[in-house]
C-alpha cells in the first residue's frame, strides 16, 4: 500500500566540498493529504447545495424562460396544421413557421442546458472564461424575475475584458447570489426606484490586470455595523436565508485569486464588487 | 375589415406565433410589444378584442386595463397568465376581463375566447350606438320639453304638470306630443324605458 510522504535530504560537506554524510527525513503526509481532499470535497458539496438553494429563488423565472418558447412552438405548430388542412398551399408560411419552431426549441434547450450546468455537481474545472458570458448567463436566468418585480436592469460590459482562468459555474454562482440578494433588497422599495446595475470592466491594480465586476442596487442598503459581518457564515438578514451565500461567494472568489467586498451605494442601496485576475 | 384582434406581448417570438395562429384562423390581427405602443396606436373602429399578458414590463396588463377604463376605451380583454397568478387573476376579473388563458394555451380555447369576445364587443358597440342615438334625440329637446318629460315619465298627469310649471294643460299637451315625436317613442311605456336608459348613463 502506498502513502503520501515528503522526503528531504541534506548533505554535510567538508571544506573541499566533499560529502561526508547525508541527513535525511521522511514525513508521512498521508492523513493530512486525505483530510485536505475531504475538506475540498465538503467545500464543493456545500457550494453545490448553496447554488441549488439560490437557484430555487428564481425557479419561476426559469420556468417562464422555458414556457415562453414552448408556448410559441405550440402556436406555430397549430398554425402550420391550419395552413396545411386549409389547403391554401401556403408553403412559404409553413416554412417560416417551422424555422421559428426550430429557433424556439433551441432557445428552450439552451435554458435547460444552462440550468443543468448550474445544478450539476461536478468538481471545479478551471478554464478560460469570458466574464461577460458569465454575466449574460446569470441575466438570462433572472430576467423574468426582474421584469415581474419592476426592476430596471442596466448592464455595462466593456468589450476589452481580458479572459480569466476560472470555473464558469462557480462564477455564475457568485454573481447569481449577489443578484438574488439585490432583488431581495429592493422588495420594499418604491417601484420606480428599483434599479440593478451589473458591470464588468478591466482594471489595473499594482501592475496586475484584473476584471472588476460590480453589482449595484437601489435596495435597503447596508447598516454601518453590517458590512463586516456580511461575509460571516450563517449571517443573514433574510427570513429563510441560510447565511451561506456571501461566505461561499467570497471563498470562491478567493479561490480564483480575487477579492469580494461590499460598500454602501452613494444615495441608496449597496454595491458588491469582486475582482478576478486576468489570465497570463 | 370586419373585426380585429390586438395582441400585446413583450416576447417577440411568442407574439409572432400568436399572431400567425390567429391569422390562420381567419382574423385580422395587429400586435404590439408593449402596452404603451398599443395606447399610442390608431385603432380601427370595428368590433375587437385584446389578448394581453398580465405581466408585461413597465406598464403591466393590469395597469393597461385601468388606463383603458380611465380613458373610456371599452374593449373585451383576454388575459394570458402564467401559473400561480391567482391574486392578479382575481383583480383583473373584478375589473371586467372576459377570459383567462394560461400560457401555453390550447388553440381551441383561444379561438373560442376570441369569438366570444368579439361577439360581445359587437353587441356592446351596438348598444352604445343605440344609446348615443337616444342621447342625441334627448339633446334635441328644449329645456322646457325636458322639464315636462321628467314629469311625464314619473307618471304625472297633464293637469298636474300644468299646475306645477304654471302653464295651461293645452300647452303641456303640445309639449308632450313634441316629446313623443322627437324621442321617437310610440308609447308612454317606451318613453319611460328611454328615460331609464338615459338616467343610467348620463
Amino acid at each position: 500500500m502506498y502513502r503520501w510522504c515528503v522526503s528531504n535530504a541534506l548533505p554535510l560537506r567538508d571544506q573541499e566540498g566533499r560529502i561526508l554524510k547525508w541527513y535525511g527525513s521522511v514525513v508521512d503526509l498521508h492523513d493530512w493529504k486525505q483530510a485536505q481532499e475531504a475538506l475540498r470535497t465538503r467545500e464543493a458539496e456545500l457550494a453545490h447545495a448553496t447554488r441549488v438553494m439560490t437557484m430555487g429563488e428564481v425557479t419561476s423565472s426559469i420556468a417562464h424562460e422555458v414556457n415562453q418558447p414552448l408556448g410559441a412552438i405550440i402556436n406555430y405548430a397549430n398554425a402550420c396544421l391550419r395552413i396545411l388542412k386549409g389547403g391554401s398551399g401556403d408553403l412559404a408560411g409553413v416554412t417560416t413557421a417551422l424555422s421559428a419552431v426550430v429557433k424556439d426549441a433551441e432557445r428552450a434547450a439552451a435554458v435547460i442546458a444552462r440550468v443543468r450546468a448550474l445544478a450539476r455537481k461536478s468538481p471545479p474545472e478551471m478554464v478560460a472564461v469570458e466574464v461577460s458570458d458569465v454575466v449574460s448567463d446569470v441575466v438570462a436566468l433572472v430576467r423574468r424575475e426582474l421584469t415581474e418585480r419592476r426592476i430596471e436592469l442596466i448592464t455595462e460590459l466593456y468589450s476589452d475584458l481580458p479572459l480569466i482562468l476560472g470555473d464558469r459555474v462557480q462564477l455564475q454562482q457568485v454573481l447569481l447570489n449577489l443578484v438574488v440578494n439585490s432583488i431581495e433588497a429592493m422588495r420594499n422599495i418604491r417601484e420606480d426606484h428599483r434599479q440593478l446595475f451589473i458591470g464588468a470592466r478591466s482594471h489595473l491594480e499594482e501592475g496586475k490586470r484584473l476584471v472588476l465586476v460590480t453589482v449595484r442596487d437601489s435596495g435597503v442598503g447596508l447598516k454601518s455595523g453590517e458590512i463586516s459581518r456580511l461575509f460571516e457564515t450563517f449571517y443573514t438578514t433574510k427570513a429563510n436565508g441560510m447565511g451561506m451565500g456571501l461566505a461561499i461567494g467570497r471563498s470562491i472568489v478567493e479561490g480564483h485569486g480575487g477579492r469580494l467586498w461590499a460598500k454602501p451605494n452613494a444615495g441608496q442601496g449597496a454595491i458588491f464588487q469582486f475582482t478576478l485576475p486576468a489570465m497570463p | 375589415m370586419e373585426s380585429i384582434v390586438f395582441v400585446i406581448d413583450d416576447d417577440p417570438s411568442f407574439r409572432r406565433s400568436t399572431q400567425l395562429l390567429i391569422e390562420t384562423a381567419g382574423f385580422d390581427v395587429s400586435s404590439f410589444a408593449s402596452a404603451e405602443e398599443f395606447l399610442r396606436s390608431q385603432r380601427p373602429s370595428v368590433p375587437a378584442c385584446l389578448i394581453l399578458d398580465v405581466r408585461l414590463p413597465r406598464l403591466s396588463g393590469l395597469d393597461l386595463q385601468k388606463e383603458l377604463f380611465k380613458a373610456g376605451i371599452q374593449i373585451p380583454i383576454i388575459f394570458i397568465t402564467g401559473h400561480g397568478d391567482i391574486p392578479m387573476t382575481v383583480q383583473a376579473m373584478k375589473a371586467g376581463a372576459v377570459e383567462f388563458l394560461t400560457k401555453p394555451f390550447r388553440e381551441q380555447e383561444l379561438l373560442d375566447a376570441i369569438r366570444r369576445a368579439i361577439d360581445s364587443d359587437r353587441a356592446a358597440r351596438h348598444e352604445r350606438a343605440k344609446l348615443e342615438a337616444l342621447r342625441g334625440r334627448y339633446e334635441s329637446l328644449t329645456p322646457r320639453e325636458r322639464k315636462v318629460m321628467e314629469r311625464v315619465v314619473l307618471g304625472m298627469l297633464n293637469k298636474q304638470i300644468a299646475d306645477e310649471l304654471q302653464r295651461t294643460e293645452k300647452t303641456i299637451k303640445v309639449h308632450r306630443s313634441h316629446i313623443m315625436q322627437k324621442m321617437q317613442a310610440s308609447s308612454l311605456a317606451e318613453l319611460v324605458r328611454m328615460a331609464e336608459r338615459l338616467r343610467g348613463r348620463i
